[in-house]
């Protein structure tokens, strides 16, 4: 009798236990989607976007829709896989579109010497803002656009940077 | 009689309203299953013969050696276009990272071969047809982030069904 009425409370301690883990299972899913397909946070860190955005890190939002659309453009932060490490991703400024000339400084630290390339179809040039100390198109080249992952809307964290970029 | 039909109207749109909820939650399961583990692909175009025919092939292209980074040397993958972003194409990875690839630059008019190292994070890319195919010979290494996807078996035409991968070659 006893065993029976163990049996029983265990089948409801687990019908419990799996009615919560689906419900966490499909909010964890749609939170995928929404970080997929519409907008995510990510934290960037490093010195090749000074001064617009700190050396020790800061929680950017990135939206995930309109690298799909086409409309990505000059001046624009974006989140982009990276051409030399495939694990990771880079937070750049696209500088130029297919087919547009870009004049560069090769390595500003040593010497003023510009280079001018046109970048081929199907590719952007990306440049940190920090120019003497980012690893950008100026040494890997100009990046496929099938690379860029989504664009940077506004700062999140610190506080006191909070909203647009361009403050 | 206004009353009886109104309820009518609303059983209606209930039920149509939970009908489409199915068919949404087995769309979202699809695209799931399509993105993250195995998806059906048509290519056509001649750059992959004879391996692949120009057209009516159906292939499975799975996801998840991409991301586990278990791609190679003669494995054909799907990638998204270094020319136009918007288009997706499937060809043979010939190098990985840190190979010398040697190749033949134009063989429809010359023998004029060309030797070069494949860059850190790209693979060289060349299509089984060299002889009609836009692939690294003609714009270079690619970056490993741009590979979305591994062939691994055909299913139509039912002559050639069956595993995509290249079996060791035997002694004869």
């Amino acid at each position: 009798m006893n065993l029976f009425g163990n049996a029983v409370r265990w089948r409801s301690i687990a019908k419990e236990a799996l009615d919560r883990t689906a419900i966490v299972a499909k909010f964890l899913c749609l939170l995928h989607v929404a970080n997929t397909y519409i907008c995510t946070p990510t934290l960037v860190y490093g010195p090749s976007m000074l001064p617009t955005l700190n050396l020790t890190g800061d929680v950017l939002l990135a939206e995930r829709v309109s690298h799909r659309l086409g409309k990505v453009g000059p001046g624009d932060v974006v989140l982009v896989r990276s051409p030399v490490d495939p694990r990771k991703s880079l937070t750049k400024r696209v500088v130029a579109m297919a087919g547009d000339k870009v004049t560069f400084v090769v390595d500003p630290r040593n010497s003023d010497r510009v280079r001018t390339i046109v970048v081929p179809r199907g590719h952007v040039w990306i440049q940190g803002d920090n120019i003497y100390a980012s690893s950008d198109s100026r040494q890997f080249g100009p990046v496929p656009y099938g690379l860029i992952e989504g664009k940077i809307l506004c700062r999140v964290w610190p506080l006191d940077g909070f909203g647009s970029l361009n403050h | 009689m206004v009353v009886g039909s109104l309820k009518l109207w609303t059983n209606l749109v209930i039920e149509g309203f939970q009908k489409s909820l199915s068919i949404a939650k087995f769309l979202c399961l699809l695209h799931a299953t399509n993105t993250y583990v195995c998806t059906p692909v048509t290519p056509y175009g001649p750059s992959m013969l004879p391996t692949l025919n120009l057209t009516g092939d159906l292939v499975l292209v799975e996801r998840v050696s991409t991301w586990l980074g278990k791609v190679d040397r003669g494995d054909m993958v799907l990638l998204r276009s270094t020319e136009d972003p918007r288009k997706v194409v499937i060809k043979r990875i010939v190098g990985m990272e840190g190979d010398t690839v040697t190749y033949l630059v134009d063989p429809k008019n010359s023998d004029a071969s060309r030797t070069c190292v494949v860059p850190r994070g790209n693979v060289w890319i060349q299509g089984d047809n060299i002889y009609n195919s836009r692939d690294s010979r003609t714009f270079g290494a690619v970056p490993y982030g741009l590979v979305e996807g591994k062939l691994f078996w055909r299913i139509w035409p039912l002559k050639s069904f069956g595993s995509l991968h290249e079996k060791a070659k035997e002694d004869s």
